[in-house]
């Protein structure tokens, strides 16, 4: 991400958004404070925390690091997330 | 910046930066001894899709992510199709129309192999890796592609 950020601290939960995401929320990060639970989960957090967002949530992907993440997979504070929303390379 | 592939000797190149794309370099990579048959696809950006005007595209991925799923495609082809090599670069960046935005590369023993993993593999790299494309129109307005819902896709 080209944009500085605060590394995560313990309790919360930082999610990049990307291209046409970023645009709707005007931010290229989501925090929120996390103490834990399932992808799903952050999806309803997400939903409700950014309702900008929420359209094009609902049919993107979450990734955690370098892999596409499940919706029961948990997720834990500090990890690295982002919202794959569909894609459009090529 | 080419990533280092080295798990998979048949994948032997994978970029995806703001560099000026090399389609010769792609095809390059992909040659082998073993291998009968190298077909190299490039992708190029259209000046006009329908009756819409571009005037640029620019493109942004999830850099990490994007090619690591490149990587992987890339041996799931070998895998699927018997490739000797496989290779792909894409375009990050503004891209103007004319220039190339992607390549794919592949060998086989024969052609037909060599056909079918270039085919497969464009399909799949535009269906699942998180690579985004905005269209800059004339009037000075720009869209991010988000097309295609994306349900299928997983681990």
């Amino acid at each position: 991400m080209p944009l500085p950020h605060v590394p995560p601290t313990a309790g919360s939960l930082d999610v990049a958004l990307f291209a046409g995401m970023a645009e709707a929320a005007g931010r290229r990060r989501v925090t929120l404070a996390w103490s834990g639970g399932t992808v799903a989960d952050l999806r309803r957090r997400l939903a409700a925390a950014c309702p900008e967002i929420a359209p094009l949530l609902e049919r993107s992907a979450v990734a955690r690091g370098d892999r596409y993440a499940t919706d029961g997979e948990p997720i834990a504070a500090g990890d690295d997330v982002a919202l794959i929303p569909p894609v459009s390379g090529g | 910046m080419a990533h280092a592939v080295d798990h998979d000797p048949r994948v032997t190149l994978v970029t995806l930066d703001a560099d000026p794309l090399d389609p010769a370099a792609v095809l390059a990579a992909v040659g082998a001894r073993a291998a009968g048959g190298n077909v190299l696809f490039v992708g190029t950006v259209r000046d006009v899709t329908g009756d819409v005007a571009t005037t640029r595209l620019e493109y942004e991925a999830h850099a990490p992510l994007a090619r690591a799923e490149l990587a992987r495609l890339c041996g799931e082809a070998a895998d699927r199709f018997d490739l000797v090599a496989v290779a792909v670069s894409h375009r990050l960046g503004v891209v103007e129309p004319g220039d190339a935005s992607v390549a794919v590369a592949a060998s086989a023993a024969h052609r037909r192999e060599a056909f079918a993993a270039a085919e497969w593999l464009m399909e799949r790299i535009k269906a699942t890796v998180p690579i985004w494309k905005c269209d800059h129109a004339p009037d000075g307005g720009r869209s991010w592609v988000h097309g295609q819902a994306s349900a299928e896709r997983g681990p």
